[in-house]
């Protein structure tokens, strides 16, 4: 068995603790113990925030759309808030927040996943692709294209979750038929109701072949 | 280019596929803090303490803020004679006291600087009630309570009250539909900058810009045009963004008192209680005919509910009295006030509700009278409005049952009931009829041509998704004769000249007659350039006008001298006049000798499990009379959607209130079950396409809210006749078919 | 949602270690029971040891027992040939759960530690004996449609939501679990628990273990008669209202081995053993499986809105046998 290796991405596991005690007795003399000196010189104008900013946050690489990020966040923050309110990546939708509509679909390493119930933290290391990371400069992917033609979609809202989910279900094999497109579909939820739409446009995709 | 030869694909379609289509919590501002909002967890009483000490010690807290340190409003202090007033005229204002009318209630507001940090807070916000009985079940208060007085819909009588008792053939039925919920998927969200002290930016989710204007202008008693009202795109509303709701006004509050940009959005389960859903309501029927199958009586009673604190009232029985014709018809309409939230106007409000009961009826009618369900219709259609004695403007309901029924292949229906079978499913047909009111409103639309040849035409509405931009775009092709390319159409802002709000399938008649009257004042402009500019000159061009030139792809043509073209920038260059601009101020029309109705039929196909109960659609048809149809792709769209929600009121969707508590049970997506794709068959969206002579100058009626309407009739109907059961509860959900 | 340490590590021995420094602590890896739980302030752990690098995402054949890796994630196993072919059943189930993308990322142990979806228990404000002992159960006489009819209690009448673990109790399948002291191992059906007097305690998983893999014994003439039927409110992703898992041993019409789950209707997927017991040795008649059925229900009880469960679940357990067996 390995030696334990404890992945802290930057951070020195020592102060963990600390940072729980911190967080447990809410003291600011407790903070001001255990805190490194040049921090007590930091936080004199805003000495709650950047103790708190020090303590809750910790490190993370992503690739974005094959674009870099070296990120700061608190373990909380989900990959679906980290990409709209911190990154401005706004295509990426929320549609309810706990898994349930599928609006927030990014791949992940190639994977289709729901951004919303996937910590940003956890994602370390990983390749992300948002509905921004789709078209080819200004040559759309030929999903976005055939949901354009089918008309697949109405207010919008549902649709970058609707693509990532359509290009994973047709790179997946499972867009094979029209039921299995509708199965494989189901994890999105359009209120709109574009769905017989959003089954010829992947159709399409499908039956023109090709690498997508 | 989609479906249709002659169609343009959404023009916003582009900005939708790349997610740069920007909604309203979507916008960076700088400094912008986060918003949450706390909701009561009881139903009915007063707040006695809140505990905001730990949520304002929260790290990033910059305020949390409700009625204890409310801002103080002139238009918050109670009217002289409130006192007198009884609490369903006085409304619910955010903050206001420490009132609780229902369980959900905004009650405070959680600012901070992150939205993690915003919701851990809120979640430390713990208030103590006092608390009363509450009543939240229809059903419980239709046998204790009197129903709201003054409702001014209660009673309507057509020849005799309750005639259909003496038919010869009677039925007599109960329907009941739960509470339906919006829940468009973008969750209700807006973004507040406060400019000045009485000026300020609102990106908000709206159906109605000018409303949501009006109405945050009225609680700061600011003039409406300091509210700066942007809507650029709206994620699905369906009737839920038609008014300016409490957590909205509590956000604009909010950004004031902490003199920062703020931005808020509802969460899911905030979505049941603080934007409204369709009232609950329990529909009687009674209907008599002769043997031969001539409607003698119809009387419609239906009861449905609204809020403790204000009046929803909606045309439930209204389309009983003008959709057959029937000599003798009775509505009566009974209000029951709860203590839920404020209902509101869902898709195909009223007639979505009123036409599932009525249209079940007429199917239990023509089997009691072993009549074919859709020769019974034809048998008692309505030639002239029954309930006003006037001719219709246009009615091609017949011509859309026609197509309909050969489309579905109805004559295949076995009239026998339970007969059909493909395996071990049982086949069934069922068919159900829509309608909905169509008028002309009023619209301004402002023109800016350019001598470059292109056309900008303005106007203050929003498009939560019908594509009112992609039909103006062609319709506006079509009228002043330039390639849409050239076309922008620019919405979603409240300084542009007002338009109409985005409900009651008005915007296409509205906004579209104005494009059409604009193309007309505009060509007119042209007209008197081209007569001042010696290309056109002949010897009587000085009497020419709008009809004898002709206005082409761009160009106007002399119609005497085709060769005399010249492109419309030509015409403005050769006159010196680099843009050409006005404002069109197009008035609503009310019609005083003819009725207009838009009409959909439904027919659908099924299949139901015996042994489990599933139910599964096989083919769908549905048949629009929208009039003239002004952009097809997306009109069929509207109609697919229109059937997908008629879906889920059919078959899935149920709101449920626990009443122990007054509170939502099941308000997620998880459990509260809107159709998925796997629920969806391919549907055939069509239409009659016949313009009306008399609605607008288009002759396009509405379609939004009809394609919906009577669309769970033709499933439940369906289901009786695959299985001989009848089931008057939506939805049909398994459990009641085995 | 509170805000939490996280620690990342790459063994079990130092992931059983991180948990047990922590009175709060648990081990997170598709998240998609927890994080839900969490935003919703059903769950608050203050740390949450992150195991998804730990090497447990094989499927492995070995000795006539298959072995699935907790962190094989529930789309890899649903779509794995040797699965397919091998363990239809378990294929068959997981494809009737959630949605692609919620099985891109959910996982083989974190399936089994999922957490009812009954709406009291979500809702912190409502009663939920579960959640927190002594506040009743909210649904015991409330909105209840979904709930139990076998094995439920005054305290708890909640259902687990899984399908895949349906599957794998009429599979036989075991839970390998390590701890500090090493592995062991314990058939599924008895690694959850029933509801009792103590509905928050949902197995008998203890602080710092740590499951690791699934094992399920190969049998390829269960395998060629196997079906997984869930009966639910739309089309797809949705919760069963009841589900049957079904695999016969068949000679000729003879049936001579049967296997029988159903899920929707308990606290943890329901064994029908004294159905399959009756069974065995009979012929597939419609006669029979309805028989079966009946002594299927024998202890079945309703709460009220989730009485037709008490009809829907006896036939859908007859459909599936008479589809499984050929005869419809």
């Amino acid at each position: 068995m390995p030696e334990e290796k404890i992945d802290q991405p930057d951070k020195k596991a020592a102060l963990h603790n600390a940072r729980r005690n911190f967080l447990k007795q809410s003291s600011f003399l407790t903070a001001l113990a255990i805190a490194p000196p040049s921090l007590i010189k930091a936080a004199d104008k805003n000495l709650d925030e950047k103790f708190s900013k020090y303590f809750e946050q910790q490190s993370l690489k992503l690739e974005i759309n094959g674009v870099s990020h070296e990120l700061s966040v608190e373990p909380r923050v989900t990959l679906l808030d980290l990409l709209r309110e911190q990154l401005h990546f706004t295509g990426t939708k929320k549609g309810c927040d706990y898994g349930q509509c599928g609006a927030c679909t990014v791949h992940v390493d190639g994977k289709r996943v729901l951004s919303c119930l996937s910590l940003a933290i956890m994602q370390n290391g990983k390749k992300i692709t948002t509905i921004e990371g789709l078209a080819d400069g200004d040559k759309l992917h030929p999903m976005q294209e055939a949901f354009i033609k089918h008309d697949g979609f109405q207010c919008g809202y549902c649709t970058p979750g609707q693509i990532m989910s359509a290009v994973a279900c047709v790179r997946e094999g499972h867009a094979d038929s029209d039921d299995n497109i509708r199965e494989y579909m189901s994890g999105n939820i359009c209120r709109c109701g574009a769905y017989p739409n959003i089954v010829d446009a992947i159709k399409e995709v499908k039956e023109k072949g090709g690498t997508i | 280019m989609g479906f249709f030869p002659n169609e343009i694909d959404r023009v916003d379609g582009r900005a939708k596929v790349t997610g740069t289509a920007q909604f309203s919590y979507e916008y960076d501002i700088p400094n912008l803090a986060y918003g949450v909002i706390v909701a009561s967890t009881i139903t009915k009483g007063t707040i006695t303490s809140i505990n905001t000490k730990s949520a304002e010690r929260a790290p990033g807290v910059i305020a949390v803020i409700s009625h204890l340190n409310m801002p103080k409003l002139k238009s918050y202090e109670p009217a002289a004679d409130d006192d007198k007033q009884p609490a369903i005229h006085k409304g619910f204002k955010v903050f206001q006291n420490n009132v609780v009318h229902f369980n959900g209630q905004p009650i405070a507001i959680v600012v901070a600087d992150t939205f993690e940090r915003a919701t851990y807070a809120a979640s430390l916000v713990k208030a103590q009630y006092k608390i009363e009985e509450h009543h939240t079940d229809l059903h419980e208060a239709i046998k204790n309570q009197k129903p709201l007085e003054g409702n001014p819909d209660n009673i309507y009588t057509r020849g005799e009250a309750d005639a259909w008792k003496n038919a010869p053939v009677k039925i007599e039925a109960e329907y009941e539909i739960p509470y339906e919920v919006h829940l468009p998927m973008e969750m209700h969200a807006l973004t507040v900058k406060w400019d000045s002290d009485d000026k300020l930016t609102v990106y908000e989710k709206t159906q109605a810009m000018s409303g949501t204007q009006g109405s945050i202008a009225r609680v700061f008693g600011i003039p409406p045009q300091n509210v700066h009202v942007i809507t650029k795109f709206v994620g699905g509303a369906f009737g839920s963004a038609g008014s300016t709701w409490p957590h909205s006004i509590a956000t604009v509050i909010a950004a004031k008192k902490i003199g920062r940009p703020l931005k808020v959005s509802l969460t899911r389960d905030q979505m049941f209680t603080m934007v409204g859903y369709r009232p609950k309501a329990i529909q009687k029927i009674g209907m008599g005919a002769s043997k031969d199958g001539k409607l003698f009586g119809i009387t419609h009673e239906a009861d449905a509910n609204t809020s403790n604190y204000g009046e929803f009232r909606e045309g439930i029985v209204h389309s009983t009295r003008s959709f057959y014709a029937c000599p003798n018809v009775t509505t009566r309409y009974k209000l029951y006030p709860l203590d839920l939230s404020l209902p509101t106007y869902m898709r195909g409000p009223g007639e979505t509700t009123g036409m599932y009961a009525l249209e079940c009826a007429m199917d239990e009618m023509a089997h009691a009278l072993k009549i074919d369900p859709l020769e019974f219709r034809l048998l008692n259609y309505a030639e002239t409005d029954p309930e006003r004695n006037l001719p219709y403007s246009s009615k091609f309901l017949k011509e859309a049952y026609q197509i309909g029924a050969d489309t579905i292949g109805w004559k295949n229906r076995n009239p026998q009931i339970a007969s059909m079978k493909e395996g071990e499913w049982q086949v069934g047909y069922g068919m159900g009829s829509g309608i909905f009111h169509s008028g002309r409103g009023a619209a301004k639309v402002g023109v800016k041509f350019s001598d470059d040849g292109s056309l900008i035409l303005q106007s203050g509405v929003t498009d939560m998704g019908p594509g009112t931009t992609t039909s103006m775009t062609k319709l506006a092709s079509e009228t002043f004769g330039i390639p849409a390319n050239k076309i922008k159409f620019e919405i979603g802002d409240s300084d542009l000249p007002p338009g109409p709000g985005q409900y009651g399938s008005q915007t296409t008649s509205a906004l579209g007659s104005a494009v059409s009257d604009a193309s007309v004042s505009w060509k007119k402009k042209l007209v008197d350039m081209a007569k001042q500019i010696s290309f056109f000159h002949t010897e009587k061009i000085h009497e020419a006008d709008l009809k004898d030139f002709l206005f082409e792809n761009g160009h106007m043509i002399l119609s005497e001298e085709p060769e005399k073209k010249l492109s419309y920038a030509d015409v403005l260059k050769y006159a010196g006049v680099p843009k050409l601009e006005l404002l069109e101020d197009s008035k609503s029309v009310t019609q005083d000798k003819y009725i207009t109705f838009a009409y959909a039929v439904h027919f659908v196909k099924l299949l139901v499990h015996p042994v489990t109960g599933v139910v599964k659609l096989s083919k769908i048809v549905a048949v629009v009379d929208g009039g003239k149809i002004v952009s097809e792709n997306t009109a069929r769209s509207q109609v697919i959607g229109g059937v997908v929600s008629g879906i889920g009121m059919a078959l899935t969707e149920e709101g449920v209130v626990d009443h122990r508590y007054g509170r939502w049970v099941n308000n997620n997506f998880a459990d509260y079950h809107v159709p998925v794709q796997a629920d969806v068959p391919h549907i055939e969206a069509l239409f009659v396409n016949k313009p009306d002579p008399i609605v607008n100058p288009i002759g396009a009626k509405g379609i939004g809210e009809v394609t919906m309407v009577g669309f769970s009739s033709a499933v439940a109907n369906a289901v009786f006749h695959a299985t001989g059961k009848r089931i008057r509860e939506l939805p049909i959900t398994p459990d009641k078919l085995i | 949602m509170i805000n939490f340490d996280y620690v990342k590590v790459s063994s079990s021995k130092s992931a059983i270690e991180a948990v047990n420094k922590d009175a709060t602590a648990k081990f997170i890896a598709g998240g998609t029971n927890l994080v839900d739980l969490m935003k919703r302030g059903v769950e608050a752990p203050e740390k949450l040891v992150d195991i998804t690098s730990l090497p447990l995402n094989k499927i492995e054949e070995d000795n006539g027992i298959i072995r699935i890796g907790a962190l094989v994630p529930n789309s890899v196993v649903a779509d794995d040939d040797l699965i397919i072919q091998k363990l239809p059943l378990l294929s068959l189930a997981l494809k009737a759960g959630a949605s692609p993308q919620l099985r891109n990322m959910a996982t083989t142990g974190g399936n089994i530690l999922q957490r009812t979806r009954c709406p009291y228990f979500y809702d912190t404000t409502m009663p939920c004996n579960k959640r927190q002992s002594g506040t009743g159960c909210g649904a015991l006489h409330g909105y209840n449609r979904m709930h139990a009819i076998f094995g439920a209690s005054e305290s708890c009448i909640a259902v687990h939501p899984s399908d895949m673990c349906v599957a794998l109790v009429a599979l036989n399948a075991k839970v390998v679990i390590s701890n500090k002291s090493g592995d062991r191992r314990t058939l599924l059906a008895d690694f959850q628990r029933l509801p009792g007097a103590t509905p928050h305690l949902e197995n008998y998983l203890v602080k710092g273990e740590l499951i690791t893999s699934i094992e399920i014994p190969v049998n390829d003439a269960l395998a060629k008669n196997s079906l997984y039927i869930k009966v639910r409110d739309r089309a797809s992703y949705a919760f069963a209202l009841v589900s049957v898992a079904a695999a016969l041993d068949m000679d000729g019409h003879t049936i001579k081995d049967a296997r029988l789950a159903m899920g929707g209707v308990a606290h943890k997927p329901w064994r029908l053993t004294s159905a399959e017991n009756f069974l065995k040795g009979k012929s597939a008649s419609e006669a029979n499986f309805k028989q079966a059925a009946t002594i299927a229900m024998k202890d079945a009880k309703g709460y009220g809105q989730n009485n037709f469960k008490l009809k829907m679940a006896p036939n859908t357990i007859v459909e599936t046998l008479k589809t499984v067996s050929g005869l419809s």
